[in-house]
């Protein structure tokens, strides 16, 4: 919070880009508003996009309903079950996004068999997992950012011997947990958020664009083995967004960095194609997010999920 | 005018260029504070509103941890409670929406009232034990603000309140906080400079000796728990405006540990100290800007070297007065004629007896079956070898210990025992073996104490220093005043207790003894450490004071002070009465001379 | 279910059962309530991780280097926190300065090592399921310590000092014990303890900085109750608070645990506050 106001009455920046995390933009969101800081972030709260409240605010990533919606209907449509256990941790984020998700479930006919907050740095997730087991739970929809939990909760599934799938957070399949869990097949049946840009087909190619921003990338030597490659494409993107809104209004004055934004009409990025609006500041295509399977990163970019099409 | 008179109208004066002096500081802080704005930017606005928000929380721990000396490390707790309780209250989503001025004050209350089962254990629970407890606390609102999903949004969090105009603004606010830290630098300092806050720092440093002035402990302390819970609660409203958003991680116990150690590093028993404390430790991260991630650690540090170098804090740093060195050659001259001006005369209607009093500490009988009397207006020694009983026996009449068997008589009412808090209401005062002085408290102070149970003020009119306790303080400090002077030792009246030397503790002991014009006194070995001059002395004013129609128990290894001015004598030995007669009966007799006194 | 209870709930009250022997070592010597023993059960894990996993250390050098760093902790309280607060006269001050080291032992840990829980490594690899490894390390840790500190204590002579000193100082010093070499020598004891502590259940509770506080408190439940300077006491306490502790976990779930522990501790030392074994205090006048 004080870092935020510094950037604004301190150091007088023209343009921020983050924060990064959910809950942290809560409460810097209004501060920005106030002082009309033109800002892009990646944050995926849904209250976190309001033109009306805050019109400085865009987001440069879908939106966790989007989210929500590409899992939802994985569970149920491709792996067709029909119980499901769902646990977020106690971030801001985990709880919007835990919420939103038991009840979108409810709503399309699923029984959540078991739904739990659960604190990241809990060391043993026996208890919780032992409780969704015996509830019946036939996948685990996981919306959490702690990749420590994660592959905690992927050692414990090996250790009871129980074969469930997990789904959901794209922080499943982040290069960490490759480091965390005990054996590698603990990391196998994980299905996580995608993106087609940065996916590889049947026929193991990434799209044109995406691989030149690899090659890019392994050029200047810079590792994307423990990383993703769409929070790469995505910080690009805001960057490029900014530079380009400067350039096109030929000052840095706020407002024109405001108005070039609200005009962007699919504007090919590296992370996918954004429109924006003075109403629609959510500016990514459902139709771009994929499922991806969780272990196979290479460069950052994954394999479609089985079944996906 | 006499002599007395004169001394204190000259105080008067000394007085009123104490008081300014003292509030130089503090008028420094404020014209600071109010010409922020005018040089400086948003920025600072925020640094300042936090400041003083950290000071309304801050001054109220301040009584507990700074004044009454318990280690309370969790207050987090009521900040996190006063934060939500406002907010939900603002906000509206669990009942009707309030208006933010009333909402604080809900949450003031709410805070009071959690203030006191935080604090209450500190009745019950040593030192380690109580600050273990309230980092439970802590830890259970943390948790309980993210578990009620429903009342407080759980990790997600609540909005914080908004004020109306002119005061959502980052200056409107600024000085909206800064005018309630001024308020409740205001009344805790009330609470300090009355007899309240004395009582509290006798609690802390002299437990036995303020239970034996009538202080009662939980009163005093649930006093200002109410009163602390408040303030931290209303602290917590204001910063969750301030925050604009609060979520349970915003409550870390990182801030529980700024509050206290602010306290520390500002010096206990002081308002200035922690007020600078306070203000040090919220600026220093943002300096110091690099160092934001180390400034727990930084915190830390700097407390470890306060307690190993400057256990005062910054209080003892600015504490130009005591730095002046005393007289080495100082001489007491007790004025013991001037105390008939002072202390009222006794009824001398009720004796003070003991009857078959046994006491045993595990199978040492320590007391057996002891028969005493002492009337008004005598002095009855109370000699014997070491391990005979006699501090034991002084220590049941004053209620320390409770007997197996026998009754203690005052007339014809029979003393409860155990409870030492109420023998200074039924007219008994005493001193100690050891001096138990509080050594950062002047000499003043320390005697003020004595007299705690007559002031007439509660605790809110001395909160808002009405008439009514400004007439208790006058009181309190003339009569103060005029018993140094004649224990004389007036001179050294603003110095503080530990730099004085052992024979002039005794005779503040009994100055402070004589403020509540005690019907009896025990005096526990007086004449122990004094010069032959000092012990003639103290017997002159014990001979005063008997005089006024107190009745007075010496207990005493000096047997020429015993034989030359107690009307009678009792000898104990082992536990049990040797004898017992006038001195000329006791200085012959066989049995005492060949235990006790030697031929 | 059951079993999973029993297991881990054994498991955590052996290692809490550990700290509170910690503080009653530390506390043995000095009169001293020491806040750096649940950070000292924090760095046996941290350092076990340290050496074993990051630096491919064999398992046996990294556990007896963590027992010497862990003492060389211990020691460092003596001399920072406990011998210069010793001397005053303010009773309160060893809260100070103990909870001062603790803290910065807390943030270094939190800004060298990382605020994420890292993984212990796996160290003898015997058993999975209930029988697993992290579930009966901490345990067998725990009876060999207590056998061994009770050998000490009885029947060497160095044990025996350190009780003479607990029980009357000056006894002690007028017979010539050297104190202050004793005091070294218990809070460097005292330190190995809580690096055992942590070490032996590094795979349940995981390296992570935060244990530090946290073993704090469910390290200070057993002494509380059962009673001060007593390990047998701290034992029963110890297992008694861990089962109790993981039944809620795994039927309710891991916020309400904490909650449910932090209440109880609080209603029993109000009701009893020299705990259910212990005795009264010296006399105060």
């Amino acid at each position: 919070m004080n870092a935020t106001q510094e950037l604004i009455s301190q150091a007088k920046v023209h343009a921020i880009w983050g924060p990064f995390n959910s809950g942290e933009a809560l409460a810097t969101t209004p501060i920005m508003a106030r002082a009309k800081m033109p800002n892009i972030h990646p944050c995926v709260v849904e209250s976190l996009i309001d033109t009306t409240k805050f019109p400085n605010a865009f987001r440069l990533a879908p939106s966790n309903n989007q989210w929500d919606d590409a899992v939802r209907n994985y569970c149920l449509n491709i792996l067709k079950v029909k119980k499901v256990a769902v646990i977020g941790d106690t971030t801001g984020y985990g709880v919007t996004a835990l919420g939103a998700s038991v009840a979108a479930f409810k709503k399309d006919g699923a029984e959540v068999v078991y739904q739990a907050n659960i604190d990241s740095t809990q060391p043993d997730m026996t208890p919780d997992m032992l409780r969704a087991k015996n509830a019946g739970a036939e996948v685990i929809v996981v919306w959490s950012v702690s990749t420590g939990m994660e592959a905690r909760m992927f050692n414990t599934r090996a250790a009871m011997n129980w074969d469930v799938a997990f789904a959901g957070h794209p922080s499943m399949s982040s290069g960490e947990i490759a480091g965390l869990v005990e054996k590698p097949e603990n990391w196998k049946k994980v299905y996580v958020i995608g993106y087609r840009s940065c996916s590889y087909d049947s026929s193991g190619k990434l799209p044109a664009k995406s691989q030149d921003l690899v090659d890019r990338l392994l050029k200047a030597n810079v590792s994307v083995k423990d990383t993703l490659l769409w929070w790469i494409a995505d910080g690009v993107d805001a960057i490029d967004l900014i530079a380009k809104a400067i350039e096109a209004s030929g000052s840095t004055d706020g407002e024109g960095i405001i108005k070039y934004w609200n005009g962007l009409s699919k504007y090919p990025g590296y992370f996918g194609n954004f429109t924006f609006s003075p109403t629609q500041h959510n500016g990514y295509l459902t139709e771009e997010i994929v499922m991806s399977e969780a272990s196979t990163a290479r460069n950052g970019a994954f394999n479609l999920a089985p079944g996906y099409g | 005018m006499t002599a007395v008179a004169a001394t204190v109208a000259r105080n008067e004066t000394t007085e009123w260029r104490a008081i300014l002096l003292r509030l130089v500081p503090f008028a420094l802080i404020a014209a600071a504070a109010m010409i922020l704005p005018f040089v400086s930017n948003d920025y600072w606005a925020l640094i300042g509103t936090r400041a003083a928000i950290y000071w309304v929380l801050v001054s109220g721990l301040n009584l507990i941890v700074g004044f009454a000396g318990h280690l309370a490390i969790g207050y987090v707790a009521l900040l996190t409670l006063g934060a939500y309780t406002t907010s939900v209250l603002v906000a509206g989503n669990v009942m009707p929406e309030v208006p933010v001025f009333a909402a604080l004050p809900i949450a003031g209350l709410v805070g009071a009232i959690f203030g006191v089962v935080v604090g209450l254990p500190a009745l019950r629970l040593r030192t380690f034990y109580f600050a273990m407890s309230t980092r439970g606390f802590a830890t259970i609102v943390a948790q309980i603000a993210l578990a009620w999903q429903s009342v407080t949004g759980g990790g997600i969090g609540i909005a914080g309140p908004e004020f109306p105009a002119p005061f959502n603004t980052a200056w409107g606010f600024y000085y909206l906080c800064v005018a309630f830290a001024a308020l409740c630098t205001w009344l805790s300092a009330n609470v300090a400079h009355s007899r309240f806050g004395r009582a509290l720092i006798a609690i802390r440093d002299a437990e036995v000796a303020a239970e034996a002035t009538g202080i009662s402990k939980p009163r005093m302390l649930i006093a200002i728990f109410l009163f602390a819970g408040a303030l931290a609660a209303v602290a917590g409203g204001l910063f969750a405006t301030l925050q604009t958003y609060i979520t349970p991680d915003a409550f870390t116990f990182d801030l529980s540990v700024l509050f206290f150690i602010a306290i520390l590093i500002g010096g206990r028993g002081s308002i200035l100290g922690p007020m600078l404390g306070t203000i040090i430790l919220t600026i220093l991260p943002e300096v110091a800007a690099p160092l934001a991630a180390w400034s727990t650690f930084l915190y830390a540090v700097l407390l470890l070297v306060i307690v190993l170098a400057m256990p005062g804090g910054i209080a003892a740093l600015l504490d130009f007065r005591n730095r002046r060195p005393l007289a080495s050659n100082r001489a007491i001259v007790p004025r013991p004629a001037a105390l008939a001006d002072i202390v009222r005369k006794s009824a001398g209607e009720k004796s003070l007896s003991l009857r078959g009093l046994t006491l045993s500490f595990g199978n040492v009988r320590a007391i057996d079956n002891l028969d005493l009397d002492v009337k008004p207006g005598e002095i009855h020694g109370l000699i014997g070898p070491n391990g005979s009983g006699k501090t034991t026996t002084l220590n049941v009449i004053s209620g320390y210990y409770v007997a197996r068997a026998g009754t203690i008589t005052l007339g014809e009412d029979v003393l409860a025992q155990g409870l030492p808090a109420l023998r200074a209401r039924h007219g008994i005062g005493r001193t100690f073996q050891t001096p138990r002085v509080i050594g950062e408290a002047s000499v003043l102070q320390n005697v003020m104490i004595g007299g705690t149970i007559e002031g007439q003020a509660t605790f809110i009119e001395a909160l808002l220093a009405l008439p009514r306790n400004r007439r208790d303080e006058r009181m309190l400090t003339d009569k103060a005043r005029a018993l140094l002077g004649v224990v004389g030792l007036e001179a050294l009246a603003e110095v503080r207790a530990d730099r004085l030397q052992h024979s002039e503790l005794r005779f503040i002991e009994i100055a402070r003894a004589l403020m509540l014009d005690p019907d009896f006194l025990l005096l526990d070995e007086p004449a122990a450490g004094l010069s032959n001059q000092e012990i003639e002395r103290l017997a002159a004013l014990i001979i005063a004071i008997s005089r006024r129609g107190t009745g007075l128990l010496l207990v005493e290894h000096h047997a020429d002070l015993i034989f030359d001015i107690c009307d009678s004598v009792t000898v104990l030995n082992l536990g049990r009465i040797l004898a017992a007669g006038t001195p000329a009966e006791i200085r012959t007799h066989k049995e005492v001379v060949s235990a006790y006194l030697g031929g | 279910m059951f079993a999973s209870i029993i297991a881990s709930g054994l498991a955590a009250g052996a290692i809490y059962a550990l700290v509170g022997v910690t503080y009653n070592t530390m506390f043995s010597t000095s009169r001293v309530m020491s806040f750096t023993a649940g950070q000292l059960a924090m760095l046996g894990g941290v350092f076990g991780s340290l050496f074993t996993l990051k630096l491919g250390m064999p398992v046996l050098a990294g556990f007896v280097l963590t027992l010497i760093g862990c003492a060389i902790i211990g020691i460092i309280t003596e001399f920072v926190a406990v011998r210069p607060v010793l001397k005053s006269l303010d009773q309160h001050l060893y809260v100070l300065s103990t909870l001062a080291l603790a803290l910065m032992i807390q943030q270094v840990a939190a800004i060298k090592w990382g605020t994420e829980p890292q993984p212990f490594p796996r160290l003898i690899g015997l058993g999975n399921g209930v029988w697993d490894e992290k579930f009966w390390l901490p345990v067998l840790a725990c009876a060999v310590t207590i056998i061994a500190l009770e050998y000490l204590y009885r029947r060497t002579l160095v044990g025996r000092a350190f009780i003479a000193i607990a029980e009357d100082n000056f006894a002690a010093r007028a017979l010539g014990l050297p104190e202050r070499g004793l005091r070294i020598a218990s809070y460097a004891l005292a330190g190995m303890v809580g690096g055992i502590a942590g070490y032996s259940g590094g795979e349940l509770l995981l390296a992570f900085f935060a244990n530090g506080a946290l073993l704090n408190f469910y390290g200070f439940v057993p002494v509380a109750l059962g009673g001060l300077g007593s390990n047998r006491g701290a034992v029963i306490g110890g297992l008694a608070l861990g089962l109790f502790q993981q039944a809620a976990n795994f039927l309710v779930g891991g916020i309400f645990s904490s909650v449910a522990v932090f209440a109880l501790f609080i209603v029993v030392l109000l009701a009893k506050p020299q705990g259910l074994f212990g005795f009264s205090t010296a006399r105060r006048v």
